[in-house]
This record gives structure tokens, sequence and C-alpha cells, in this order.
């Protein structure tokens, strides 16, 4: 295998520099890791500081008697950008907590007024309902005024068949007292007394007519009767189901 | 003949076409200028100050939750958006994921003032209110690469908004190890090294000192160069490169308040792991930590030690928390946009699939 390897110049000088780089890296630490070189390497900045502190000190001192203006000036001028800059972005978060609290208000606002509509909504629906309800109501209010304009017909029917009864009950009186007449043979009131037997017995066809119309009305009332009370269940405002 | 054919295969054979096209390109490599840094399709959604935060839509949105990456204080923005194909924030976008991501700027010497508590508050966690408000979202995902996760674990601990999950990449948590000599580290904790007059001095500390630092920390790139060499006759790797070689030498510039606070709360008193550390008056204790967590660090990282890392995982109260080491260095896992990768099985079972939401 190792008969198969070709040279590669760059290959040995790139390993030759890392191994160099490597040793003399090295022998830089070591030759620094001591205190002395820390202390004089302290000693080296501290004279540039002093150095670099008196020719600030001298470059403001010249160019104030020049009246020039120095790099600090600028500086100075410039922090003052810096602060407008900070005010501005303060203001612009300032503007952020309102949106962000308009949005949560307009947010919270909407809510309600969905809220809102909703019960107006149902609230329009329910009032649908209860007009219908009215108007089914009126309807029995109407049902039940001619229910009770019926009933004081029937009364009075009541009333003329009670007096139409005693009234019969006087004509079986009469009958009786003719047959008890003819029986004794009185002429001349017999002639009288048929003939009011034939007006009576006459009436007495009338009356009987009407009672069987009468009888035929209250069977009808009493049908339409059976009819009404039913729907008067379904429309009783008080037994709505719905809400 | 046989001893003729091996003497053939040990001598290199010159391939001229390729030799040719590895010296251009570090002809190129040498003359041009640095490549121009073209972004993930974005969109500002913030600006404060220097600071911006950006809107990074997916390209095909499949999680319901968004990303959110905070990066240190120590790099420029581009660390996480380097390029098509090497692009962390690309990477993110690809699989799915709404990304945010704060670009801290470059403080001028008018942010002097600014500390790590600032930055934190006025800054991060402001920046991720206005994402979530953005997005829509209920909750989102906070992502903090090394330092941008230092601070991404204290806004966790701190902050009453809604993260759903936090990923933490070579973070730095134990102040008291490092990658430095250990007798640097004692000097800046017993006070025998103090950058306290130095950031006084400079008030905005500038690039060229950072870039010095991260220098004394790894002087040398004779490896970075030797990879470049070895590979120039690769465009794709040459142009990744060159990405990578203008990143690495665009340093950031520092504010001397955040700079004092951070040498001083977190490598001379360690304070975030003693659970001292107060930001505008809310105690960081990293207990308050609940959501997923999930950290990763680097075998070969020369800037955060893996010790460094681990603490979190006993300091948080999360159930579900998930430690992983990825095989390489401390910039190639950002460089490279590996990152999204190691990244997205995790989150992506735990950022609400909108598949599973519609279905």
């Amino acid at each position: 295998m190792s008969k198969e390897k070709t040279y590669d110049l760059f290959a040995g000088y790139k390993l030759l520099s890392e191994m160099w780089e490597k040793q003399l890296m090295d022998l830089l630490f070591k030759a620094t890791d001591n205190k002395e070189f820390v202390r004089t390497a302290n000693i080296g900045l501290d004279l540039h500081s002093r150095y670099m502190e008196r020719v600030r000190k001298n470059q403001e001192f010249i160019a104030a008697l020049m009246n020039i203006p120095t790099k600090k000036d600028v500086a100075n001028a410039a922090k003052m950008s810096i602060q407008a800059e900070e005010k501005f972005d303060s203001l612009e978060e300032q503007v952020w907590n309102l949106q962000d609290g308009l949005a949560s208000f307009s947010k919270e606002n909407l809510t309600f007024l969905q809220e809102i509509i909703n019960t107006i909504n149902q609230m329009k629906a329910e009032s649908l309902k209860t007009k219908a309800e009215l108007a089914e109501t009126k309807k029995i209010k109407t049902d039940l005024q001619d229910l009770r304009q019926g009933l004081v017909d029937i009364k009075i029917l009541q009333v003329n068949l009670q007096e139409m009864c005693k009234e019969l009950e006087g004509l079986k009186v009469i009958q009786a007292e003719l047959k008890d007449s003819l029986t004794h043979q009185e002429p001349p009131k017999t002639d009288r007394g048929l003939e009011e037997l034939r007006q009576e017995i006459a009436q007495l066809a009338e009356i009987k007519s009407e009672i069987a119309s009468l009888k035929e009305l209250m069977g009808k009332e009493k049908e339409r009767k059976q009819k009404k009370e039913p729907e008067k269940e379904l429309v009783l405002p008080g037994a709505s189901t719905t809400k | 003949m046989s001893a003729r054919v091996s003497t053939k295969s040990f001598l290199p054979l010159l391939n001229i076409e390729k030799e040719t096209k590895r010296w251009n390109q570090l002809y190129k490599v040498m003359t041009e200028p640095k490549p121009d840094i073209i972004p993930t399709p974005r969109k500002c959604v913030w600006k404060k100050n220097k600071t911006t935060l950006w809107y990074h839509p997916a390209k095909e949105k499949k999680h319901a939750v968004p990303v959110f990456l905070v990066y240190s204080l120590l790099n420029k923005v581009y660390i996480l958006d380097v390029g098509e194909g090497s692009s962390v924030v690309g990477g993110l976008t690809e699989r799915g994921y709404d990304v945010y991501l704060l670009d801290w700027g470059t403080p001028g010497l008018e942010d002097a003032d600014l500390t790590l508590e600032n930055y934190i508050i006025d800054y991060l966690e402001n920046a991720l209110k206005r994402a979530i408000r953005h997005s829509g979202a209920k909750e989102m995902s906070l992502m903090g690469y090394c330092l941008g996760g230092t601070m991404a674990a204290i806004l966790a601990s701190i902050t009453s908004l809604p993260i759903k999950n936090l990923v933490l990449a070579a973070v730095p948590i134990d102040f008291s190890i490092g990658t430095v000599p250990q007798k640097w580290l004692d000097g800046i904790q017993n006070g025998e090294l103090s950058f306290d007059r130095f950031a006084n001095a400079y008030q905005t500390l500038p690039s060229e000192f950072l870039y010095l630092m991260f220098k004394l920390i790894t002087p040398l790139n004779a490896a970075t160069m030797a990879n470049l060499y070895t590979r120039a006759h690769d465009e794709i790797y040459v142009e990744k490169w060159r990405r990578m070689d203008k990143w690495t030498k665009d340093a950031q510039a520092f504010t001397g308040a955040a700079f004092k606070q951070f040498f001083n709360d977190f490598y001379k008193e360690n304070k975030l792991l003693k659970g001292e550390l107060v930001m505008d008056g809310r105690k960081v204790d990293l207990k308050n930590i609940k959501c997923p967590l999930f950290v990763f660090s680097c075998s070969r990282d020369t800037l955060i030690a893996e010790k460094q890392s681990l603490p979190i995982m006993d300091l948080v109260s999360s159930e579900d928390k998930t430690y992983e080491v990825y095989e390489g260095g401390h910039v190639s896992l950002v460089l490279t946009g590996v990152f999204a990768e190691i990244m997205d099985p995790w989150l992506s079972t735990r950022s609400h699939d909108l598949q599973e939401i519609r279905s």
C-alpha cells in the first residue's frame, strides 16, 4: 500500500506548518505564562494609558483655545440624537400599548355587541311567537264570546221551554177538564170548548215543532263546544313551550 | 522495472493546469481587494443608535417558531452571515426558519458609556420584544454565539419575554478558566493586570486594539496560510477563505464601559457563575432558565475552552437539555455555516412544524 502513495508537496508543507505553529504557540504560551510578563504588560498598559490621557487632555485644551470642536463635541451632539431616538422608541412602545389596549377593548366590545345581537334576535323570534299566540288568543276570545252568546240563547230557550212545559201542563189540565165535561155532557160549553181545544192543539203542534228545532240547535251547540275545547287547550298562552 | 515505477509514483506529477490555477488564485488573493459580503435577503425591522435588527425570511417556512441570533460584541455582524454556502443565517432560512439577527454595529466615542447592562437590557431585550411583535409568533428561539451566548443566557434568565428554546454555541460561562496562560487570568483576578485606566483613556476601544488582543491569544496563523496554499486550486475554497480572512482582520471596536465590566464582573469576579451579577436591578440567576437548552462546544477551540461552557448544564433548571461537542474550531463553526447543520436536528423538533400544525 505504501508504494502507491505519491508525495504531495503542499500536503507536506501543510503538515510541517501545523507542526511548527503548534510548537511555536506552545513556546510562546510557556514564555508568557509568568508573573513578570503580566506585571510588565500592566506597566506598559499604564504608561500607554497615561500617555493617551495626556494626549486627549492637550487635544481638548488646544481645541478649546482654537475654538474648534473636537470628536468629543461631535459625540455629545450624537448622544442627543441617540436620546431623541430612545424617546421615539419609548413613544412607539406606548403607542403599541395603546393599540393593544384598544384592540383588546374593541374585541371585548365586539363580543358584547355580538351577545346583544344574539339576545335581540332571540327576543325578536320570541316576540313573533308571542304575536302569533296573541292572535290565537284573540280568536279564542271571539269564539268564547260566541259561545257565551250561544249559552245565553240556550238559557232563554230553556226559560221558554219551562214556560211551554207549564203551558203544556195547563193544557193537560184543560184536556182532563174537557174529558170530564164531555163525560158530563154540557153541549153549549162543548162547542166552545172544542174550538178552544182545537186552537190549543194547533198551538201545541207549533210548540212541539219549536221544541224540536230548539233540540236541534242545542245539539249543534254541543257539537261546536266539543270541537272548540281541544283548540283552547293548545293556544293557552301560559302553556307555551318555547322560551 | 519495478524500481522505475516506484520512483515515478513517488515523484510528484506536475499538473500544469492545477498549478496555474493555484498560483493565479494566490495572486488574486494577494492583489485584489477583500471580497464584498453579500448578506442573505433581509429587511430592517428596527434601528437604535448603531444597532439594527434584521429580519431574514425563510425561503420556505417550515417552522412556526422563529430564531433570534445574537453574536459576540467583539465580532462584526457578518460572522453569522458570511455569504452564500457558508452563512449560518442562510443555512437556517434554507431549512425553513424565519431568522432575526441583531447587528450590534460599530460603537463610536458617543457610545463610550454603554455597559453590558445597556447592551442586554436596552438593545437585546428590546430587539427581542420587537422581533416577537414583528413575527406575530407567540414564542421565539434564542441563539447565542460566543460572548453573544453569554448575553443570551443572561437575558434568558432575567426576561419575561417568551423564549421557546435556548441554543448556546461556544459560550463562556465560567471565566475563572480560559485558553490564555493561567498567570494572565491570575493577574486579572488579583488586580495585577487591569484594563480600567486603558479603557478610560480610550473611552471607546479602537478596533485595532481588539485585533491586537486576538493576535495575542493566537499570534500565529501559519496553518491558515498553509491551508490556502494547499487548496488554492479550489475556487470555492479560496472564495470562502477570502471571506474568512476579511472577517479575521476586520475587528470590532468596543465601548470602554462594557470592556471594563467584561473584565471586572466576568474575568475578575466571575459574577455570572457565582450568581452575583445584577442587570437593571434584576439578579442574574441561571436557574431561572427553564426552556429547552442546547449547548455545544468546539473541540479545537482556541478562544473558549469546553470547560468554560459546561457549568451551565448544571446551573439551569431546564429539564430538556442537550450538550454536544463539535469537531472543529471556534471560528470555523460559524464561518463554514456548519452551525445551522448542527442546530437544525435539535431545533426542528422543538419549533412546531407547520405541516404538523396544519394537519
